[in-house]
């Protein structure tokens, strides 16, 4: 147990290392350079150009060589130094330190409500097979996989905030975080968000509860004279946890960290979608490259930890 | 070849002797799947639409201020307009015309010129993206099977790094450092959207890769080129056709989520596109929000019923 968890950190470490080789390959092979920002205003003065791009390689370390740079990145990256947001004039460590907790509120709350109906209906679902309650389920899984989050979210705020009025059109930041307004006008970002992933959840429930339902110890659990109520919630249940871990896992991942972004941007809530949106627009490469960076790690962490939490959902499961 | 087997239905399974043969079987199973077809219905009728729209479509990109926010045919709006020097409201009632069947956005562009154009690029980036990632993902999948040893894990770790990233948060990071552009996004997107399908069609590969047939190629002094391409890819085809399908939808929505945020390329004209134009005129012009929208939500449940189809035609164990 202990030696695996030490060669998951490990393997952790060296995937780490992996995003930040790549990161910097991608950051040396793109076209542009801190330079660009100041040629044309050099330019214009008639300054000598080439001088100038002397002096600001020489300041941003750009003529050392590639692999000096590369340490220089790395070292830089895990002391913390992300960087300066010249945009919002702080560095990216402040900025994102100062706005992560919009992103994670919504994260947080969405997947809550995805998971507490995703796999509760998908249970439904599975022990009403081919009724028309499955039927529905199917039907709207299939339709919240298909439907663009972020127009979603459009059409959510043209319905209920344009039309109806009962929300308002843009996030207010004024009330604080722990506040019953701040909750309310959550509820149509969660909603955008979480759709999506409720049906996800829906589907992969359904299908790994009815994988287990068709086994032999449902048939003994049943024979044992054990209430439908036990049998499902114990022993279907239990079984079809373990896959559902991991894919609420991995979409976490892949799914919430890219729709969490689109979704606030589509609602103006500033999170680090928000920032790294804004970032775009001013050409913020910092900001940018940090954003990704972070949902990466998390990524990798959360990985991690769901390595982990299998220990305890299956002691079938032996690490060595 | 006259014993014919049994099939689960009342008709026996033909033999699948031809490739023709087995098209057909195929095709007797899809057909028997209505959502599928409808599926592939509205996925035929798009790629006319985008391949002969844009001969007949105006132009897309071009504005005219006099016939801005013009409601789709058949709808109208109530449009105030103040006039200073009187000091009153005068309401006039606008109606669609025909010349703009869809309606116009707040440029005066014609919607169904853009809806067209959309089409194009969505089809585009959606067929061209997915096949660079699945040719990508085939090869890796099958040389990291067929090779095991170092290879095998080099590719599989360089595989576990690049799942890490969350696939839109990199997506960002690239086509921002890059520079929009759609040769970008369709390379960006297949370059990093690979890894699962390497995945899958490696461990398809290595239960494939032990079965006698493969021994047997081996020891009648087939080259490992041979072997991989004549007997372990056809193998996993109807499973790379399937993966294909269903990984459309998520490019399609991931270049309109691009271009929603402004990362597309600004020199066509993409459903993402047209929703950023929309997202600003929800109370004034809710057309130019929905339409692009549910052209885009049409196309995902398309591909979505269509590839769930597939799945189930190719897999003999389902009960069809």
């Amino acid at each position: 147990m202990r030696s695996y968890i030490i060669k998951r950190l490990i393997y952790s470490v060296i995937i780490a290392w992996g995003i930040m080789t790549i990161t910097f390959i991608l950051l040396r092979l793109g076209p542009t350079s801190p330079v660009d920002r100041y040629i044309l205003n050099i330019a214009a003065r008639g300054q000598d150009v080439e001088s100038v791009r002397q002096a600001i390689e020489a300041r941003y370390g750009l003529d050392k060589p590639i692999i000096e740079q590369y340490f220089i990145y790395i070292s830089n990256l895990l002391q913390g130094k992300w960087g300066w947001s010249f945009s919002t004039s702080q560095t990216v460590v402040d900025l994102i330190a100062s706005h992560w907790v919009y992103s994670f509120q919504l994260i947080l709350l969405a997947t809550i409500f995805a998971i507490v109906l995703g796999v509760g209906l998908g249970m439904l679902a599975a022990v009403k097979q081919n009724t028309r309650i499955d039927y529905a389920a199917s039907i709207f899984s299939f339709i919240g996989i298909s439907i663009p989050g972020f127009w979603l979210g459009l059409m959510l705020i043209m319905v209920f905030a344009v039309y109806l009025g009962w929300f308002k059109t843009y996030y207010d930041t004024n009330y604080p975080i722990w506040s019953l307004e701040n909750l309310k006008q959550l509820i149509l970002p969660v909603l955008a968000l979480g759709i999506g992933e409720l049906a996800g959840y829906l589907r992969y429930t359904r299908s790994a509860m009815l994988d287990n339902l068709r086994k032999d110890f449902v048939t003994t659990a049943r024979a044992k004279g054990l209430p439908e109520k036990t049998v499902i919630g114990k022993h279907v249940l239990r079984n079809a946890v373990l896959p559902l871990v991991t894919i609420i896992m991995f979409d976490l991942g892949s799914v919430v960290f890219g729709g969490a972004y689109l979704t606030e941007i589509v609602f103006g809530i500033p999170g680090l979608g928000q920032v790294s949106f804004n970032a775009i627009f001013a050409n913020d490469y910092a900001v940018v490259v940090a954003v990704t960076l972070i949902g990466t790690f998390l990524v990798l962490f959360i990985n991690l930890a769901t390595d982990l939490i299998y220990t305890y959902l299956d002691p079938r499961i032996r690490y060595d | 070849m006259t014993d014919v087997k049994p099939g689960r239905s009342s008709k026996p399974i033909k033999p699948v002797t031809i490739n023709r043969r087995l098209l057909d079987y195929y095709w007797e199973r899809l057909s028997k799947n209505r959502l599928s077809l409808a599926g592939l219905g509205f996925i035929v009728f798009l790629s006319l639409v985008g391949i002969f729209g844009p001969i007949f479509a105006p132009d897309p990109q071009k504005t005219d201020f006099e016939i801005r926010n013009l409601p789709p045919l058949g709808c109208s709006i109530d449009e105030s307009v103040y006039a200073i020097n009187t000091g009153e409201f005068t309401t006039t009632v606008i109606q669609g015309s025909p010349d703009h069947p869809l309606g116009t956005d707040s440029k005066g562009r014609d919607m169904l010129a853009m809806l067209i154009s959309g089409a194009r690029i969505s089809l585009l980036v959606g067929l061209l993206a997915t096949g660079i990632a699945i040719f990508l993902g085939t090869f890796i999948g099958v040389l990291s099977a067929y090779s095991g040893g170092w290879v095998d894990n080099a590719l599989m770790r360089f595989t576990d790094i690049m799942m890490t990233f969350p696939f839109f948060l990199l997506l960002v990071m690239i086509v921002f450092i890059f520079g929009p552009s759609l040769a970008i996004i369709v390379l960006v997107i297949g370059l990093t959207g690979w890894t699962g399908a390497a995945r899958l069609i490696r461990s398809e590969t290595l239960s494939i890769r032990t079965r006698d047939f493969i021994t047997a190629s081996r020891a009648l002094g087939a080259s490992d080129a041979r072997i991989m391409f004549n007997h372990l890819i056809p193998n996993v085809s109807s499973l790379i056709i399937v993966m294909a399908t269903l990984s459309i939808p998520g490019v399609i929505m991931a270049e309109a989520a691009l271009s929603f945020i402004g990362l597309g390329d600004p020199m066509s004209t993409s459903w993402g596109t047209i929703l950023n134009t929309g997202q600003h005129s929800l109370d004034t012009a809710w057309w130019v929000a929905v339409e692009p929208g549910i052209m885009l939500f049409l196309t995902v449940l398309s591909f979505n019923f269509f590839g769930d189809g597939l799945r189930d035609a190719f897999d003999p164990r389902s009960g069809i």
